[in-house]
């Protein structure tokens, strides 16, 4: 399986970047680890080829006053080892079922962001974090939150002439405490569902704010504020009817040969109350040691 | 803001490139194993297939060419990757190692010598990959538990299920080397044999004619071990004089070859050209270089070195020695050695095959010879013919010879 011929092209800034996008006719290239397939089994023939790694503005992850913020060519393998990234647990949680190591070294955290595939773990991160993706284009620059920056499956607000520049994640706060969980038929492969959760509690231990993001259940990541799901009690027991009545609403994949839409929402109840408890257990945990 | 510690910012970041057009060919520089080494290659050719194809380094095997099996993972600035989502355009500069570089047959790596002690190798498609990834693993991770070694390892699949041994075997050298394995024991330099074109992916030298600027103006060899070693003792009719006036003559003695034609004499005993060889489905024409590097008419001894490359992507390169000595009955016992390096199509072969091959070759060109030295000319098996060498026939090829009377053919063929 080889790829169809394409050019080739690395600039040296982002103002190159956009200018060899401009048109339309360029790809960018930024880790290849979801490109590369689809180029070899013809899938898509753009072309150019615009390689993104030679932008030194793109190159870095820097802790600023907002969050953790990841240039595009930052390589998701960095971020795993990077000790800034500790500012967000659930990066730390949800990187080491991106794929395998071998794919980590290569593939960036944009580039998952970009190519939107509604299995994939860190656009669910980015979705129930509320992470903001900053976009260059022929229009300027923009920031989009991360919930309606995945329009659907492989599709984003990102237009072909457009870059994503950066993704800045929230750092966790005093009294926030994080879950995350997949099943997929073997390590490292795509989820067949998929939950994150932020669980928020005050000063005197009660949830404020709880927000869960599924993945591998619908078209793109599916965020919900699940607040008032703590109504019915804090264990993983008390919480299952009320994440069994949310899968029915939340998984509406149709499913496939790895698994149906039933099984799909099975696991969706199961995880969701689990990793919900398992948040709020955190963030009390959290709440004394701040 | 906080500036990133190193594991982000100090990754290597390429250099800019200009846009390289489709059908276009551009010089990537990258250090290989230790070596450097320059490839010419097409923007859509991978990094597996420039290894294979082009630096004849056809350990890392290729399964699904789209990043799902791990039969292609090397270790690329010093972590895992796919080499088969990786195309050589982007690898300007980068610090490559595969499974050549992790140890040699007579010193191998310590995860080498695990997985045959532990029975983690059965047909041995999957090992490559396997030990470049665990390598990276014992690299990153240390402290790896034996727990773990399943999830870590997911990334290469076995198809014959050597999974036991395999990971037994890797948990066997994270416990032998607790702060980390010992790096690669192979990576040094020698010369890889680079060739000038994309290979089998479309743009490159056109069919037929190699470019005469591909070939150099000296042949040199690489440093490394020859792909197969060649050695054809044969005894001869005529006297040893007669030998070694064929021998001085270098377009007789080239003509003594099957399949090969002079086409240029070049100063400092210096020559080019051409030899056809068809095996099967298989058809290589070499334009080559041959270079004599010594020559001792007492101890009737010749020494040169050859380079070839097809136009299909085969390049070959040898070391050959031939010595006459007197032989029973006022004959002579010619023989010949030769360090057979091979790379590209003609490599994958296999040693067994290509060394078969080339023996075959020594054996028709001793009976040349010795015609040659007798009747100071050539005939079968022809001048700038092209040789027909079908395999399985050794017997009815020195069955020919004998038959022909040009003496008795005593070969013995040694692999590296
Ligand atoms: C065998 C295998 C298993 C995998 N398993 C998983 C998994 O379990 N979970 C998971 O999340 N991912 C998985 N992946 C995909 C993952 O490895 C990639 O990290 C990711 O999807 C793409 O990142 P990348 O940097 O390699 O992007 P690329 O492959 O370079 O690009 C992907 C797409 O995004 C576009 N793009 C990239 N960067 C930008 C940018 N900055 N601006 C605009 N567009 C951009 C590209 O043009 C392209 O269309 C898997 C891949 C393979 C091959
Ligand atoms: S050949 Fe590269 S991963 Fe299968
Ligand atoms: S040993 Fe045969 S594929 Fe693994």
């Amino acid at each position: 399986m080889k790829a169809a011929p394409f050019a080739y092209v690395r600039p040296a800034t982002l103002d190159d970047v956009l200018a060899e996008l401009a048109g339309g006719d360029g790809k960018v290239l930024a880790g290849g680890q979801s490109l590369v397939p689809v180029l070899a089994m013809r899938l898509g023939r753009p072309g150019t080829l615009v390689d993104i790694t030679a932008v030194p503005a793109l190159a870095s992850a820097t802790v600023e006053k907002d969050g953790y913020r990841v240039g595009a060519a930052v390589r998701q393998r960095a971020v795993e080892h990077d000790p800034a990234a500790r500012a967000v647990p659930l990066i730390g949680m949800a990187m080491p079922f991106v794929g395998h190591r071998e794919l980590r070294s290569r593939g960036t955290v944009c580039g998952s962001l970009a190519h939107a595939d509604p299995a994939a773990e860190l656009p669910a991160v980015a979705c129930c974090l509320d992470a903001r993706v900053e976009l260059a284009g022929p229009a300027g620059r923009r920031t989009v939150p991360a919930t309606e920056f995945v329009t659907g499956a492989m599709s984003t607000a990102a237009g072909p002439e457009d870059l994503v520049v950066s993704v800045t994640f929230p750092a966790a706060a005093a009294g926030e405490g994080y879950g995350f969980a997949e099943i997929a038929r073997r390590h490292g492969d795509f989820a067949l569902a998929g939950v994150v959760t932020r669980v928020r509690v005050g000063p005197g231990g009660a949830v404020t704010d709880a927000r869960l993001t599924g993945f591998g259940v619908s078209d793109r990541p599916v965020t919900r504020d699940v607040t008032g799901l703590f109504d019915a009690g804090e264990t993983e027991h008390d919480l299952r009817p009320a994440t069994a009545a949310l899968a029915e609403e939340v998984v509406d994949t149709g499913g496939d040969t790895h698994g149906s839409t039933g099984y799909r929402r099975r696991l969706f109840g199961v995880l969701a109350a689990r990793e919900l408890s398992r948040g709020l257990r955190r963030a009390r945990d959290r709440r004394e040691t701040a | 803001m906080t500036a990133l510690s190193d594991p982000v910012s100090s990754r290597t970041h390429p250099a800019p490139r200009e846009r390289v057009a489709a059908d276009e060919t551009v010089e990537i520089a990258m250090t290989v194993n230790g070596t450097e080494a320059t490839v010419a290659v097409p923007p859509r050719a991978h990094l597996a297939d420039v290894l294979r194809e082009q630096l004849g380094l056809t350990g890392t095997h290729l399964g699904c060419e789209h990043g799902v099996c791990g039969m292609c993972t090397i270790m690329v600035d010093g972590q895992a990757a796919r080499a088969c989502l990786l195309f050589a355009v982007q690898c300007e500069g980068a610090d490559i190692v595969t499974v050549e570089g992790l140890g040699t047959p007579d010193d191998q790596h310590p995860l080498q010598r695990a997985f045959s002690a532990h029975h983690g190798l059965q047909c041995g498609f999957c090992t490559p990959g396997m030990l470049m990834s665990s390598y990276d693993l014992l690299r990153s991770t240390p402290d790896v538990t034996a727990e773990e070694l399943p999830e870590q390892m997911s990334g290469v699949l076995c198809r014959c299920t050597g999974y036991r041994g395999i990971l037994a075997a890797v948990d066997d050298v994270a416990q032998t080397y607790p702060d980390g394995v010992p790096g690669p024991k192979a990576c040094g330099h020698r010369t890889l044999v680079g060739r000038g074109s994309g290979g089998g992916s479309g743009a490159g030298a056109p069919a037929g004619e190699i470019p005469a600027a591909a070939l150099p103006e000296q042949v040199e060899l690489p440093s490394g071990p020859p792909s197969a070693v060649v050695e054809v003792t044969s005894t001869l009719r005529s006297p040893v004089d007669r030998v070694w006036t064929v021998l001085n003559d270098f377009d007789l003695l080239a003509r003594c070859l099957p399949g090969a034609r002079l086409t240029e004499v070049l100063d400092g005993d210096r020559y080019r050209g051409r030899a056809t060889v068809a095996l099967g489905p298989v058809k290589l024409s070499f334009d080559g270089l041959a270079q004599v590097v010594e020559r001792d008419p007492a101890a009737h001894r010749l020494r040169f070195h050859a380079q070839g490359a097809d136009a299909g992507g085969s390049a070959t390169r040898a070391d050959v020695v031939l010595a006459a000595e007197s032989g029973p009955d006022g004959g002579t016992v010619l023989t010949a050695h030769a360090d057979v390096h091979l790379t590209g199509r003609v490599a994958q072969f296999g040693r067994a095959l290509a060394g078969d091959v080339s023996r075959r070759m020594f054996e028709q060109f001793a009976a040349s010879v010795d015609e040659a030295a007798e009747t100071g000319s050539v005939t079968a098996p022809g001048r700038g013919a092209q040789l027909r060498l079908l395999l399985g026939t050794a017997r009815d090829t020195v069955g020919a010879l004998a038959r022909r009377g040009l003496g008795r053919l005593r070969a013995r063929l040694r692999r590296p």
